[in-house]
């Protein structure tokens, strides 16, 4: 098999970096997340391919927290649009997880599939190529298996890597994954490499069932009691690797200005919030049952997969220690209101 | 602290026996041995479940603000901060004293367990020895409880040993270009999650001016100038009602030093205006600094 070993991960990735932006998981001052290589600091930073993950996942790289669209300017009564942003310039997220890989899928089958294609998430995804770091040994907080996702062997990669100690394994899976292959070709080595055996999960999730389950619990009394503490913050849904809740806004001055997209999150009162004034989802408890709704029934059912890929990140971060683990047992504990 | 977890819990029950009250907001056992979460009991059943350990960090004084519409009679567990917090609440009219029964605990100090499951899950790396006390515990200067009906645990000295604004005193010497950057790169990280605007109970405003629409006084994108448009309107409102409990810099997921502009505030409200101290004694009617107004004010601007 192909290896890459760690002494030449640098160098290599200097190549890389050469035709490309390289995102890794990265530990910049207090901050974990994906960062461009580019800003990497040696002696401050640390590479973090070793940690299973990072605080932020990579969803910004296919889908930037904020991302101009076109550009408008205002000429008597006619509107011109002046310019718009699609961004093809080619990205490598390399050691990205199998649940982070998983939740580009998701926004895949949100932004590309089902007659609609977002031109500008399409224009960025097609320029990107995917390293996926295989997991051998499952965190305290991941339940991925649970989720649909092979942890060891994911799908959707252009390369996967495994980390056997002093060094990878190389396995491209894809034409893309070909092509990034023999950017460093000079840099891989053909030898055996034993791979580290696979650890049980520590949690055990069982998620068969839930979706068709939550088709009868719109109206349930668990959600008082389950949400009632949440803070309609939002971090969950932030952190969250797969959450693609957006919003198109516009900044105008005179008469130019610029029309934008940028995250936004069910959690927010304001997100629902309809011209008139009226919103659907007006009390914290709706917003906070459509989260685990969408991520657990209305995802699986229009996509067929849930849109929670188990990364255990929101688990991690909420502040009211709301977790969406014990959320998916007391769903199958729930008695169905008669 | 299992007597003060026991003692909650009985004057609890017995307050939901009386009829006294019709909920209580106290601290639960959550998935893990370091999570304690907010609970909100409602019988007295539900109050054996009640706990205070040194996770119970959890300000509850925000969830006041579900019951701000309702006639229920709340019972609630205070630390300091939290009392302080509730202080905050009662000033700014969200409630009447009579609908709250408050049980005051003299705070040892909390450990964090956002720290706590980070490191447990290598999301976060150790900081100090595990044992170590939540950071803003180590600045607290009111350990003990401000406002109660009933007061459980001892008396606590103020845990704060050092400067009390040793951060502010460091920014105050850059000079303003370092200043500048320093705050650029900082609030550049900001995600805008706001969830350090949700778990601020000085942050009780209805309609808060970051979600207005028409207009919109503070742009979405994720910028350094509408992030530090955000910072900058946020802080101000806390100037004289920031009661420092430091909840929004404790849950903020990307270490944004929010207390450092509160804390300059704190002590600018102090020096201009003061003596003064936000949420340190409940007078009904007082208002704090910069709530008042007067025609006879001899500044021409606000
Ligand atoms: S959830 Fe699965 S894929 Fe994600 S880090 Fe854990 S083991 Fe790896
Ligand atoms: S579940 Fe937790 S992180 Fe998510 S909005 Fe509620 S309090 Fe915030
Ligand atoms: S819902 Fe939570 S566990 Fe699931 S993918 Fe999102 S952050 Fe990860
Ligand atoms: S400062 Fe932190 S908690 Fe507040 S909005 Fe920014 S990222 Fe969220
Ligand atoms: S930021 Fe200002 S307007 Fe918004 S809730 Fe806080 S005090 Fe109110």
């Amino acid at each position: 098999m192909k290896v890459l070993s760690k002494s030449k991960l640098e160098t290599a990735l200097n190549k890389l970096n050469q035709s490309a932006e390289v995102f890794l998981p990265m530990q910049k001052d207090k901050e974990s997340g994906f960062y461009s290589w580019k800003l990497f600091n040696q002696g401050q930073d640390e590479l973090m391919l070793n940690a299973l993950n990072v605080y932020l996942p990579p969803k910004n790289v296919v889908l930037p927290q904020t991302e101009r669209m076109y550009s408008i300017k205002q000429e008597g009564q006619e509107i011109k649009i002046d310019k718009t942003f699609e961004d093809s310039s080619p990205r490598v997220i390399f050691g990205a997880r199998p649940c982070d890989l998983k939740a580009i899928l998701c926004m895949d089958d949100v932004f590309l599939t089902r007659g609609y294609e977002d031109s500008f998430y399409k224009c960025r995804r097609e320029a990107i190529t995917i390293v996926a770091n295989a997991c051998f040994q499952p965190g305290p907080a991941c339940f991925c298996a649970a989720m649909e996702i092979n942890p060891l062997e994911p799908a959707g990669a252009d390369v996967i890597i495994c980390d056997a100690g002093e060094a990878y394994s190389w396995e491209a899976k894809t034409p893309k994954g070909e092509a990034l292959t023999a950017q460093i070709t000079e840099y891989l080595e053909e030898k055996s490499l034993s791979l580290p055996a696979a650890k049980p999960f520590v949690q055990d999730v069982k998620y068969e069932g839930v979706a068709e389950k939550l088709k009868g619990m719109f109206n349930n009394h668990i959600w008082e009691r389950l949400g009632e503490s949440c803070h309609n913050c939002g971090i969950c849904t932030y952190v969250c690797p797969s959450c693609y809740c957006f919003d198109i806004q516009v900044k105008m001055w005179g008469d130019e200005g610029y029309r934008f997209r940028c995250w936004d999150s069910c959690m927010y009162e304001e997100y629902s919030r309809e011209a008139g004034g009226g919103n659907p989802r007006g009390s914290g408890i709706e917003r906070f049952r459509n989260r685990f709704l969408h991520k657990l029934e209305f995802f699986k059912e229009r996509y067929g997969t849930p849109l929670c890929t188990g990364c255990g990140r929101c688990i991690v971060a909420c502040p009211a220690g709301i977790n969406i683990v014990k959320i998916i047992d007391e769903i199958k504990e729930a008695e169905l209101d008669a | 602290m299992k007597d003060i977890s026991n003692k909650i819990r009985e004057i609890a029950q017995t307050l939901f026996k009386e009829k006294k009250i019709d909920v209580f907001l106290g601290w639960e056992k959550g998935a893990l041995d370091f999570q304690t979460v907010p609970f909100i009991a409602r019988s007295e059943a539900d109050a054996r479940k009640l706990v205070f350990d040194e996770y119970s960090i959890h300000n509850l004084a925000t969830l006041l603000l579900k019951f701000r519409d309702g006639s229920e009679k709340i019972g609630i567990a205070a630390k300091g901060c939290d009392s302080r917090s509730i202080v905050r609440l009662l000033e700014d009219k969200q409630f009447a004293r009579e609908r709250l029964h408050i049980i005051g605990v003299g705070c040892p100090g909390m450990k964090d367990p956002l720290q706590a499951i980070g490191m447990y899950s290598g999301l976060k790396k150790q900081q100090g020895d595990g044992n170590a006390l939540a950071a803003k515990c180590y600045e607290c200067v009111q350990p003990n409880p401000v406002i109660y009906d009933d007061l459980v645990g001892s008396q606590q000295p103020s845990r704060l040993t050092g400067e009390r604004f040793a951060r502010v005193n460091a920014m105050e010497q850059m000079n303003a270009d370092e200043r500048y950057r320093f705050f650029e790169d900082t609030l550049s990280k900001c995600i805008r999650c706001y969830a350090c605007r949700q778990v601020c109970p000085a942050c009780n405003c209805r309609t808060c001016i970051f979600d207005e629409m028409k207009p919109q006084w503070v742009g979405r994108e994720n910028s350094p100038e509408d992030n530090m448009m955000y910072h900058l309107v946020k802080a101000s409102h806390m100037a004289g009602r920031c009661v420092e409990c430091g909840e929004c810099e404790r849950v903020c997921p990307v270490n944004i030093p929010l207390m450092l502009l509160n804390q300059k505030l704190i002590k600018d409200v102090n020096t201009f205006f003061g003596p003064y101290e936000a949420g340190m004694n409940y007078v009904e009617g007082a208002k704090p600094p910069l709530s008042s107004y007067s025609e006879k004010d001899p500044d021409d601007f606000i």
